[in-house]
C-alpha cells in the first residue's frame, strides 16, 4: 500500500473574489450552500484513501484553521492519520513568509521527511471539482514518472489564464509532457494545469533545492518548465466538472451549477464532507418555511427561515428571508438576513449581512459588464432600508447603514 | 466527589407509540426532522453544565446506543466527561431484567457508589422540553430536601396520567396520588427527581419495590423531606401517536413555545450509514413547499404543505404531502397523496397512492385506544404499492410490500402485517 502524503496549497487570497477573501483565504470561501472550497480537495483525498495531509496556509488563516479543526470530518484522525496546518514560521535560517508555492513546500521538507511517504501529492485547495486521485497515482506509478501533473480541458478563450500543456497522445488517460507554458499570451493547447502534482519525494527535494537558489519560487512558472527534458514528466488527463472559481462570475456560476433538475454539480454524488461544527451548522434546527413562502429552483439548509420569495438561489444555513422579500439568482452565505420587502437580484452576500427593509440590490432585467453584473456584499455589512444599489457593486464588510451617504448607488460602484 | 450524577432511564417500551417503537426504544424515536426524543434530555444535561450522564437501556437499545455513540454530539468529551450506557446485566445475585424504574436504579447502586456525588438526578428520555437542571438542584439544596420532584401544572382532566403532588405553601409535598381518577390538585410529576445520594441509597435498600412513582415516592413523602420544584414552559410526553404527531406540528406554530434551536438542543447529524454530509435541500422548478419544516438533504419536486420532513426525503413531481411527519429517506412517488400520516424511515409511497382520505371516525380495528384521531401510521421500510388507497387510522407494519396487501383499498382502521415473517 503506497503511502501518499498530500500538501494542500491553501495560502492564497485571490484578489478577484473581492470582499469574499478579505478575511479568509480562497480555500475557506463558502460554497454550494453548506461547504468551503477546500472541502472538495479534502473529500477527494479522503475518498482516494489519502489520510495524511499538510495544509500550507498563509493569508488570514483563522477561518481555515477553525474549519479544519482536528480533521475528524474527513476521517483524517487517529494514530496513523492526520491533517496538519503548516503556517509560515520563524526558524534558524528560514524566517520569511512563504515566497511562493515551491518555497512553501521547501520550507516544510522536514514535515515530508517525518512522514517518509512513497509519493508526495501537491495540490491546490482552491478549486471546485470531484476526482478520484487513485487513477492518477496508478498512472504515475505505471509510467515510473518523476512527476505527473493533472490537466483538464478548458475553453480555448480562457486558456491564457492557466499553465498549459501539450501531452503526448499515448493513451486516453495521459502521456509524456511534451511542452508546458505558464499563462502564455497565445494558447499552446487547451489542456490546463489543475495544480495537482505527484512527485517522487527525492525528485521533489532535488528540484526544490535547486529552485531555492533562483529568485522565483512557483511550481507552475519555475519548477515544471525546468524539469522537462531532465526528468520523466507526465501529464494526466482529467475530464469532469472543474471550476477554477477565481473570478466572481465563475464562483457564482459554480454555486448555480448545484441547482436544478439536472445540475452540473450533483452534490449527492460528490458526497462532500464539511466541518459541521463550523458556524454551528450542526446545531441548527430544520428550515422553517412560512405560510407565504414561495421557493423556486433553489437550495437551502437547516437554520433557514423563509417567509418570502426565493428563485434560482443558494441559501446557506441560518439565512432569513422575511415576508414580501424577493431573492433571485443569488448566493447568500450563513445567517444573511433579508428584511421585509427587500429585493435582491444576482447578489453574493457574505456571512451575517443584513439587507434592510425594501432595499433593492442588484440588477433588474438585463446584464452588466462589471463583475458579470454581480453585486457582492462583504461580511456583516448592514444595507440600509429603502436604498437602491445597482448591479456590479462592491459593498465592503462591516458597513453600518449610516455610512451609506446616498440612497442610490449606481452600478459598478464600491462603497467602503 | 463530583457535583451531580445523572442517570437517564431510557429502558421503557413506550408501547402506545405502536410500530414507531417496533424496532427501537421510545427515546430513540426520530422527532422534529433531525432529532431523536432523547436529544432534548441529553442536551438539557449538557447545557446545565453537568458533564456526565449514565443512560439505562433495556428495550431494543441498538438505535439508541448507536445514536449516543461516544456522547460527542452533546459535547460529552474529554477526560472528565462522558455518556455511559448501563444495560441490564447479570452478576452474582442480580440477574434480572430491570423490573421498573426503582429496580433499574437499585441494580446500578454499584455505579452510584463508584461515582460519589452530592446528588443523583434521575431523568427519563421520553419528553420534549427545555430545563436548566442546575436551578432545580439549587432549589433542592436550598430547601435541604432529601428528594425534590419537578412538577408542572396540567389541566385537571389530564391528571389521571400523572403522579399528583399535594403541597404546602413552602413547596413541601404532603401527599401523593398516583394517576388519580378524581384529582385533588393539578400539580403533576414530570418524573424528574433530585435525590440526596445517601438518601437514595438508603431508601432503595430499605424498600424492594420496583417503581418510583407507585412505591418509593409515597414512602419518601411519609417519612422524609420531599419538595416540589415548579416547572413552567413547553413540555410534552410524546407517548401517544396523536401527541407525537401534534408535537411535531408544534414546530410549525410560532406560538407553541417549542424552540429546539433556541433551547440549544443538539442533534446527532453524523448517522453511521452516511458517507458524505447531507447536501442542502433542493427545491426543483415544479415544487410548491409551504408552511413546513424541511431538513437538509431532501429533493422536492412536488407539493409539501404543513408537514415536517426529515433528511433525505424525495417528493416527486405531482405528489402531495399534507399535515404529515415524514422520516428519513422516504420516497413519495408521482401522483401520490399523503395526508395526516406518520411515515417511519425508508418508506416508499408508490405512484398514485392515496393515504389518509376517508372517514376519520373509525378507530383502528386492533388498537382502537392507540389510533383513533385520523392519523395513518406506516412502518419502517414499507413499500406501498401503486394506486393503493389507505383509509385513516390505519397501521401498516414495517417491511410490508405489494404481496402483503390483499386489495387495492384499505378501509379506515385497517392493519397490514407481513404475510410471512
Amino acid at each position: 500500500m503506497r503511502k501518499v502524503l498530500a500538501m494542500i496549497l491553501a495560502g492564497g487570497r485571490v484578489d478577484e473574489l473581492s470582499v469574499l477573501t478579505f478575511y479568509r483565504p480562497k480555500s475557506a470561501v463558502p460554497f454550494g450552500g453548506l461547504y468551503r472550497v477546500i472541502d472538495c480537495a479534502l473529500s477527494n483525498l479522503r475518498y482516494s484513501g489519502i489520510e495524511n495531509v499538510g495544509i500550507l496556509s498563509q493569508y488570514r488563516s483563522y477561518s481555515l484553521i477553525n474549519h479544519i479543526a482536528r480533521g475528524a470530518p474527513w476521517d483524517m484522525i487517529g494514530r496513523s492519520r492526520g491533517v496538519t496546518i503548516l503556517p509560515p514560521f520563524q526558524g534558524h535560517k528560514a524566517s520569511d513568509w512563504y515566497q511562493g508555492t515551491a518555497d512553501a513546500v521547501l520550507q516544510n521538507l522536514d514535515f515530508i521527511d517525518y512522514h517518509k511517504p512513497d509519493l508526495v501529492m501537491i495540490l491546490s485547495g482552491d478549486h471546485i471539482y470531484k476526482m478520484d486521485y487513485r487513477s492518477m497515482i496508478n498512472y504515475h506509478l505505471r509510467k515510473g514518472a518523476d512527476l505527473t501533473g493533472a490537466f483538464t480541458p478548458v475553453d480555448l478563450r480562457e486558456a491564457p489564464r492557466f499553465g498549459l500543456a501539450r501531452i503526448a497522445e499515448e493513451d486516453r488517460i495521459g502521456g509524456e509532457l511534451l511542452l508546458y507554458r505558464e499563462k502564455p499570451a497565445s494558447p499552446v493547447s487547451n489542456w490546463a494545469s489543475m495544480t495537482i502534482y505527484l512527485f517522487k519525494p527525492e525528485v521533489l527535494r532535488e528540484v526544490l533545492e535547486e529552485n531555492a537558489r533562483s529568485s522565483s519560487h512557483e511550481f507552475g512558472r519555475d519548477i515544471i518548465p525546468n524539469m522537462l527534458g531532465r526528468y520523466k514528466v507526465y501529464g494526466y488527463r482529467h475530464q469532469g466538472y472543474w471550476n477554477y472559481s477565481r473570478r466572481l462570475e465563475e464562483f457564482w456560476q459554480a454555486n448555480m451549477d448545484t441547482l436544478g433538475r439536472r445540475p452540473k454539480i450533483v452534490l449527492k454524488e460528490w458526497m462532500l464532507r464539511t466541518n459541521l461544527d463550523h458556524q454551528a451548522i450542526r446545531d441548527r434546527q430544520p428550515a422553517v418555511l412560512g405560510k407565504k413562502a414561495l421557493i423556486y429552483n433553489s437550495s437551502f439548509y437547516n437554520g433557514c427561515r423563509i417567509e418570502g420569495r426565493v428563485e434560482n438561489s443558494v441559501l446557506f444555513p441560518g439565512v432569513q428571508i422575511a415576508e414580501g422579500a424577493l431573492v433571485k439568482d443569488s448566493v447568500l452565505f450563513f445567517d444573511t438576513v433579508v428584511e421585509k420587502g427587500a429585493c435582491l437580484e444576482k447578489v453574493i452576500s457574505d456571512v451575517d449581512v443584513v439587507i434592510g427593509a425594501k432595499a433593492s440590490v442588484g440588477q433588474k432585467n438585463g446584464r452588466h459588464a462589471i463583475q458579470g453584473g454581480i453585486t457582492v456584499i462583504g461580511r456583516s455589512a448592514q444595507i440600509p432600508a429603502e436604498i437602491t444599489i445597482g448591479p456590479g457593486c462592491t459593498i465592503y464588510p462591516d458597513l453600518r447603514p449610516e455610512q451609506f451617504t446616498s440612497k442610490e448607488i449606481p452600478s459598478g460602484e464600491t462603497v467602503q | 466527589m463530583i457535583d451531580t450524577l445523572v442517570m437517564l432511564l431510557a429502558g421503557g417500551v413506550g408501547r402506545r407509540l405502536n410500530i414507531l417503537v417496533e424496532a427501537r426504544a421510545k427515546p430513540a424515536v426520530p422527532f422534529g426532522g433531525i432529532y431523536r426524543i432523547i436529544d432534548f434530555t441529553l442536551s438539557n444535561v449538557m447545557n446545565s453544565g453537568i458533564d456526565n450522564v449514565a443512560v439505562l437501556t433495556q428495550y431494543k437499545p441498538l438505535s439508541l446506543m448507536e445514536h449516543i455513540g461516544t456522547g460527542v454530539p452533546w459535547d460529552f468529551i474529554g477526560r472528565g466527561r462522558g455518556a455511559q450506557i448501563l444495560p441490564p446485566r447479570t452478576g452474582r445475585k442480580d440477574s434480572d431484567w430491570y423490573k421498573g424504574t426503582a429496580d433499574a436504579i437499585r441494580q446500578n447502586m454499584d455505579y452510584i457508589n463508584a461515582h460519589p456525588a452530592r446528588e443523583v438526578l434521575l431523568l427519563s428520555g421520553d419528553h420534549i422540553y427545555y430545563m436548566n437542571y442546575r436551578a432545580m438542584i439549587e432549589y433542592h439544596r436550598q430547601k435541604k430536601a432529601d428528594l425534590t420532584i419537578a412538577v408542572m401544572t396540567v389541566p385537571m382532566d389530564q391528571m389521571k396520567n400523572f403522579g399528583a403532588a399535594i403541597t404546602d405553601r413552602n413547596g413541601r409535598i404532603l401527599e401523593w396520588e398516583e394517576k388519580p381518577k378524581f384529582p385533588r390538585a393539578n400539580l403533576a410529576s414530570m418524573g424528574i427527581y433530585v435525590f440526596k445520594t445517601a438518601y437514595l441509597l438508603s431508601i432503595l435498600s430499605k424498600s424492594q419495590e420496583h417503581d418510583f412513582g407507585k412505591h418509593i415516592i409515597p414512602l419518601a413523602i411519609r417519612e422524609n423531606s420531599v419538595y416540589a420544584y415548579p416547572f413552567r414552559g413547553y413540555w410534552r410526553d410524546v407517548g401517544t401517536l396523536q401527541a407525537y404527531w401534534q408535537a411535531n406540528m408544534d414546530l410549525l406554530d410560532p406560538m407553541s413555545g417549542l424552540d429546539p434551536e433556541g433551547w440549544e438542543i443538539r442533534p446527532n447529524p453524523e448517522e453511521a450509514s452516511l458517507i458524505g454530509d447531507r447536501p442542502p435541500t433542493q427545491i426543483l422548478p415544479a415544487a410548491k413547499v409551504v408552511n413546513s419544516v424541511i431538513s437538509a438533504g431532501c429533493v422536492i419536486a412536488g407539493r409539501v404543505e404543513h408537514s415536517v420532513l426529515s433528511p433525505g426525503v424525495h417528493v416527486a413531481k405531482g405528489a402531495t404531502i399534507k399535515d404529515s411527519v415524514v422520516m428519513h429517506e422516504c420516497q413519495i412517488m408521482a401522483g401520490s397523496q399523503v395526508e395526516k400520516a406518520v411515515l417511519d424511515k425508508n418508506v416508499k409511497i408508490g405512484k398514485g397512492v392515496v393515504i389518509g382520505i376517508g372517514s376519520r371516525e373509525v378507530p383502528n380495528q386492533e388498537f382502537p385506544d392507540q389510533l383513533f384521531t385520523g392519523l395513518t401510521i406506516i412502518g419502517k421500510k414499507s413499500s406501498i404499492p401503486a394506486n393503493l388507497r389507505v383509509g385513516p387510522n390505519s397501521i401498516i407494519y414495517p417491511g410490508c410490500s405489494e404481496k402483503d396487501f390483499a386489495s387495492e383499498e384499505l378501509l379506515p382502521g385497517s392493519v397490514v402485517r407481513l404475510l410471512t415473517p
